[in-house]
Formats: C-alpha cells, sequence, structure tokens
C-alpha cells in the first residue's frame, strides 16, 4: 500500500524565510487529496521535499517508507508533474517521454500508451517548443504516468487545460485514486495541488491546508465542511409568519434580500415548524460552507509571510488616481468619476481618457498617489465567511 | 548505468544543438585547413612564411589547426549538463533518477563518447583536406606556381613519372595524418569530459562556456608564456602534449610539454574532479 509520511518537515531558505515549519501529515490512499495553501504557504517546497528535489533543512518526509532518492525503482513508485515546464524546447514530446522511459527501463509502448491517454499522439513529433500551456500539462501527465505509478504528484494540473481537460482530469484522478490495482490494495495516493478552490472542491476527497508553512487542517473534505457554519434559505409569501414562528422556535431567523435565513441550523430544523404553521414555502434551500470560505477561516485570508504574499491593494481606489495628468481632454474632466461613483464608471473614465485602458493603469501605477492601505480595503472574499 | 548511458545518449541526438556543433566543427576545420595552406605569409607555431606545396611541412601545419575542434568539444561537454539546467529538464531528470552522482557519470561516459566521435569527424575533416592539399600539390607541381614556390620543374620531374609524385605525397599526408590523429581524438573527447565537469561546477550554460573557452584561449596562453612549468599542466598544454605524441616531423614547440600519457592523465583528472566537485557542491543544491 502506498504511504507518504511527513514528520516534522522544515525548510528554511537562507536565514529569514522559513518555508516550511515542523509539518506533519499522511497521504491517504484511495481519494484525492488536495493540497492546498495561499501563494507562499510552502506547498511547492514540500512537494520538491517529498520528491527529494529539494533537501529538508530538518524533518523527515518518507514514501513508502524510503526517502525518495532510496527508491529502487522510483518511476514506477512516484509520478510527479510539478510545473509545466522542464522540457527542451527542440525536442519532441514523443522523444522527450522516450528519454525518461528509458531511464526508468520502461518499454517505449507504454510511451504510446501515454501519448494516447493524453491526447497527443497525433503531435507527438512536434517540438515540445510549439505546445501550448494545455498540451505541456498534457504532456507532463503522461510523463507522469509511464511507470504506473501508485503515488501521482500534480502540482496545479488543471493550469492551462481548458474546460473540457479540467473535466477530463477530474474524472481521470477520481478513477485513478479509486482504482483497486493490485500493487495498491486500497486504491492509490493522488495529491494535487491547486489555488482553483472551487475546481479543487470537485476533485478533492481530502484536503491538506497549509498556511505560512505551517500544516492549518488536513482531514477528509466532507468532515471538515460538517463542522462548519451551515444555513437553510426559504423564500414564502409568509415570511413574517414564518420569522416569528421560527424565533418562537427558538431558532435563528432573519430576512435578507426577501429570504427567510436561518444561520447554523438544518433542514429538519426548519420543516415541521413550516408544516406546523402551515406556511406556503415556494423555495427551500439548504448550504454548507463552501471550501473556498472553509479556507479563508483556516488561513486567515492572509499570508503572514511579507512581500509578494501581503493582501492585494484596493482594486476600487484603483484609478481614482489621476490616470493621465499632462492635457486631459475637458469633456472628460468635467465627466471625472467623484470619490462616491462605482468601480464601473472609474474603469470607463479612464478608458476614454487615454489611448487605452493599459495605458491608463501604467499612468495611475507611475503617477497615482501611494496605493492606499492594504488594510483599508475588505479582503477578496473575505465578506463571505 | 546502462539505462542512464543510453537515456543520456538519446537526449543528446534528440535535438538539434548537437548536430550544429558538428557541423561547426567541419566548418571551422576546412576553413582553417585551407586558410593556413593557402594563406600568404601564414604563419602556425613558430613556422614563419610560405611553406612550399606537398612539403611534409606543409601538411604538418594544415593537421595542426585540427586541434581547434578540442574548444568544441568543450562547449559540447558544458552543454550537456547546463543545458538540464537551462531547460529544467533537471527536475523529470532527477525525478526518474534521484542518485545524482550516477546521472553525472552517465553524463561523463556519454560527453566523452560524443567528444570522441568528434575528434574523428575532425581527422575524417582533416583527411578530404589532406587529399585535396596532394592533388594541388600535383598541380603546383606543373605550373609556374610551383617554381615560384620552391619547387623546380626539375624536382618534379626528378620524381620521374607524375604518378610516382602523387603517390609519394600522398604517403607524406597519410603519414603525417595518423601520426596526428589518435591524440587529436583523444584530445577532443578528453576536452568534452573537461567541459562537462566545468558545466557542472557553474551550472550557468553562458557562464561556463566563457569561462571554459576564455581560460583556453587567453589565461591560459599567458600562464604558458609566463611560467611555462606550471603552463604545462593546464588543460589545452595537456592536449597539445597528446596531440603530438607520435609526431616525428613535428619540433616547432617551444614551450616544454608533458608526455602523451602525462597529458591524458592530467586531463582525465581535470574532467573527473571538476565533475566530482560539482556533483558534491552545485548539483547537491536544491531543485527550485
Amino acid at each position: 500500500m502506498p504511504t507518504i509520511q511527513a514528520r516534522g518537515l522544515t525548510k528554511r531558505f537562507g536565514a529569514d524565510v522559513l518555508a516550511v515549519d515542523h509539518l506533519d501529515f499522511d497521504a491517504i490512499p484511495g481519494g484525492v487529496t488536495g493540497f492546498l495553501g495561499p501563494n507562499g504557504a510552502g506547498k511547492t517546497t514540500t512537494l520538491r521535499m517529498v520528491l527529494g528535489l529539494v533537501t529538508p533543512t530538518s524533518g523527515t518526509v518518507l514514501v513508502d517508507g524510503l526517502r525518495y532518492r532510496d527508491l529502487p525503482h522510483p518511476t514506477n513508485r512516484v509520478g510527479a508533474s510539478l510545473e509545466a515546464s522542464g522540457f527542451h524546447p527542440a525536442r519532441t514530446a514523443r522523444n522527450h517521454l522516450k528519454i525518461i522511459a528509458t531511464m526508468a527501463g520502461l518499454p517505449f509502448s507504454r510511451v504510446e500508451e501515454c501519448l494516447d491517454l493524453v491526447g497527443l499522439s497525433e503531435v507527438g513529433d512536434r517540438k515540445v517548443g510549439g505546445f501550448s500551456l494545455g498540451m505541456r500539462q498534457r504532456l507532463e501527465l503522461a510523463r507522469s504516468l509511464l511507470g504506473k505509478p501508485d503515488i501521482l504528484v500534480l502540482d496545479e494540473p488543471a493550469n492551462g487545460l481548458d474546460p473540457q481537460g479540467i473535466a477530463w482530469l477530474r474524472d481521470f484522478l477520481r478513477f485513478y485514486a479509486t482504482e483497486k490495482a493490485p500493487s495498491a490494495g486500497d486504491g492509490r495516493i493522488v495529491i494535487v495541488s491547486s489555488h482553483l478552490l472551487s475546481e479543487a472542491q470537485l476533485i478533492v476527497d481530502d484536503v491538506i491546508v497549509l498556511n505560512a508553512g505551517r500544516l492549518a487542517a488536513q482531514g477528509r473534505l466532507s468532515d471538515l465542511l460538517a463542522g462548519t457554519k451551515r444555513s437553510v434559505r426559504v423564500r414564502t409569501p409568509d415570511a413574517d409568519r414564518l420569522v416569528q414562528a421560527l424565533r418562537a422556535a427558538n431558532l435563528p431567523a432573519v430576512m435578507q434580500d426577501g429570504y427567510v435565513v436561518c444561520e447554523g441550523v438544518t433542514p429538519e430544523q426548519v420543516g415541521p415548524v413550516m408544516v406546523e404553521n402551515r406556511i406556503e414555502v415556494h423555495e427551500m434551500e439548504s448550504s454548507t460552507e463552501s471550501l473556498e470560505s472553509l479556507f479563508f477561516s483556516l488561513t486567515g485570508g492572509e499570508s503572514a509571510q511579507p512581500g509578494p504574499t501581503a493582501p492585494m491593494g484596493d482594486y476600487r481606489r484603483f484609478n481614482d488616481g489621476p490616470a493621465a495628468p499632462s492635457a486631459p481632454p475637458p469633456a472628460v474632466v468635467s465627466a471625472a468619476p467623484s470619490p462616491a461613483a462605482g468601480p464601473a464608471t472609474d474603469g470607463s473614465a479612464a478608458g476614454s481618457a487615454t489611448a487605452g485602458p493599459a495605458a491608463g493603469s501604467a499612468a495611475a501605477g507611475s503617477e497615482a498617489p501611494p496605493a492606499p492601505s492594504p488594510a483599508a480595503g475588505p479582503r477578496p472574499g473575505g465578506g463571505q465567511t | 548505468m546502462t539505462r542512464l548511458l543510453r537515456a543520456e545518449s538519446r537526449k543528446l541526438w534528440t535535438i538539434w544543438s548537437s548536430y550544429v556543433i558538428f557541423l561547426i566543427v567541419v566548418l571551422i576545420d576546412l576553413l582553417f585547413g585551407f586558410l593556413v595552406a593557402f594563406a600568404p605569409g601564414g604563419r602556425h607555431r613558430g613556422t614563419a612564411g610560405l611553406v612550399p606545396h606537398g612539403s611534409t611541412q606543409w601538411f604538418v601545419n594544415v593537421f595542426s589547426v585540427l586541434d581547434n575542434s578540442r574548444l568544441l568539444a568543450l562547449v559540447l561537454g558544458v552543454l550537456v549538463i547546463t543545458g538540464e539546467y537551462r531547460h529544467k529538464t533537471v527536475t523529470p531528470t532527477f525525478l526518474a533518477e534521484p542518485r545524482r552522482g550516477r546521472v553525472v557519470t552517465a553524463k561523463l561516459g556519454v560527453s566523452f563518447g560524443a567528444g570522441l566521435l568528434l575528434g574523428v569527424v575532425t581527422m575524417l575533416t582533416g583527411l578530404v583536406i589532406g587529399f585535396v592539399l596532394v592533388a594541388v600539390g600535383v598541380h603546383s607541381c606543373l605550373s609556374l606556381a610551383g617554381v615560384s614556390q620552391g619547387m623546380s620543374q626539375a624536382t618534379c620531374a626528378g620524381q620521374g613519372v607524375l604518378h610516382h609524385y602523387y603517390v609519394a605525397n600522398t604517403h607524406d599526408m597519410w603519414h603525417e595524418w595518423s601520426q596526428i590523429a589518435p591524440g587529436v581524438i583523444l584530445g577532443t573527447g578528453l576536452f568534452a569530459v573537461y567541459g562537462l565537469g566545468l558545466g557542472a561546477l557553474l551550472k550557468n550554460q553562458i557562464v561556463a562556456i566563457v569561462v571554459g573557452l576564455g581560460f583556453t584561449l587567453v589565461v591560459e596562453s599567458i600562464i604558458v608564456a609566463v611560467w611555462p612549468t606550471i603552463g604545462k599542466y593546464l588543460p589545452g598544454q595537456a592536449a597539445t602534449a597528446l596531440e603530438n605524441a607520435a609526431r616525428t616531423s613535428f619540433s616547432a614547440s617551444s614551450t616544454p610539454l608533458l608526455s602523451w600519457w602525462e597529458g591524458a592523465i592530467i586531463l582525465v583528472i581535470y574532467g573527473v574532479v571538476l565533475s566530482y566537485l560539482g556533483t558534491v557542491t552545485t548539483l547537491r543544491s536544491d531543485i527550485t
């Protein structure tokens, strides 16, 4: 049975950057595991330590009980794709795979099978330099699968794929993880890192959430979501009566956008109240928290790391500054947005005042007054939690 | 290791830049060979002025420029390892073979083989040049140009029939070629190993090529001129020692050289020691 075990895994880059900090986790076979975290959380560094490309500062990570570099046949045990790079642009896709197959002692028929699977056999003799990002992703997947590995580690595999490609990948990963291969017993380990949470929610069964190099959560996604807030929304012509009835039954109820909303209760609690009071219902909806809101609550919506992972600025005030201070046409000046104007107005005004939106943004970036403090504006998604 | 050697060889022969290096070698050999043969006032290795067409010294001078191929062998060796870092193919390579020292060892073997092949191609090009020169020599003998270049009609006539002259000239050329060929081929092969070592240590493609060529062409010449006793241990001089090993007619060298086997050992040491240092330092670092 395939295993990945990290114990006290730590990686420090230089004196200042603690990329991964005493991380413990176990990958669970038989399902797809999402490896999630904000930018700079240490996802890629951790995966590279699993694969022996980066040496941990301290701690261990073992694959099948061994360090990656001690695996006798790594290609047959672990398939990994880390980024859609790592191709010589002048080499053909087929030759790229043949080289890895040669290193692993695999027959070239396997190269053809994998090219077929990802739909690249037709273009296999074309140079990778001419491939789109999506084609490179498929080629990376084909390379990972060469040795029929029981452990699959994919970093952002959906990047660059078209919607059909993403749907295919989703189905494929589910199939691959749950297939009862003789070597895998209960199924395979499939670890997928992703920053597209809505996409990940559709694929993953388990999650490992990192934040600032530490483990923020690990477990079944359904368990994690079950422990979070759920709510029931009801649309009814008798809204006032329903609110009163619910409150009488000690259930929290408020009116929101024409709906009666009950936070933290189940439909099983709301239903009897409606039947008892003979309230006509037009629509009823139960919702659990999404992976996205779970993610924000786990990671605080921000990263502890400074620099590029600091919260982003407030885009609603981005174009407030003088976009083209040199000679703006009078008509545009008079139509310039007041501070209260909405973002749409801002965008169109800046667009018409200058040669184009790009020129407007560039001017704003270099000549506008200092950007508003990140703390001033709500973080994207922060309002949903 | 057999798998790794085959994979590395496949890596080399599935990109066009390797073929370009072979093409450049052939072109450079042809260019310099004929330039030395026919350039008026051309000088090479202390031999000044015109050398009579068809003389042994003529062939000695022409074949002596073939060793420039080892510079391209050095570049080839550098590319074998730095190309992996440049195009990030090092990630799939080390995923498939995480024991990095074994990868470098395979690259060492493949570089040596490719370098030897480069040497063979060089010497075959040299042979083509040689036959052209024989033909030119025969032509010179029949023309007034031959007289002006030190050969009298009587000399030619003294050989008896023209055929005789042709045979003798071919024999001289072949003799000279066969004396220099083993040294050039082995030296070119070992220079590719030296290049691989440089690449393993420096990792950056451009830096490794500039350092390799700059050291061989500039720094080494200065050291050889100033401290010849130290200079003879440097890679370029070691390769020259190897090249001149069997040459009886070559005496123009004014600087001290090692014996051929010492030169070969020194070159192997450069390549292997640099590769080893690269493996335990540069290549051990994280692939991010």
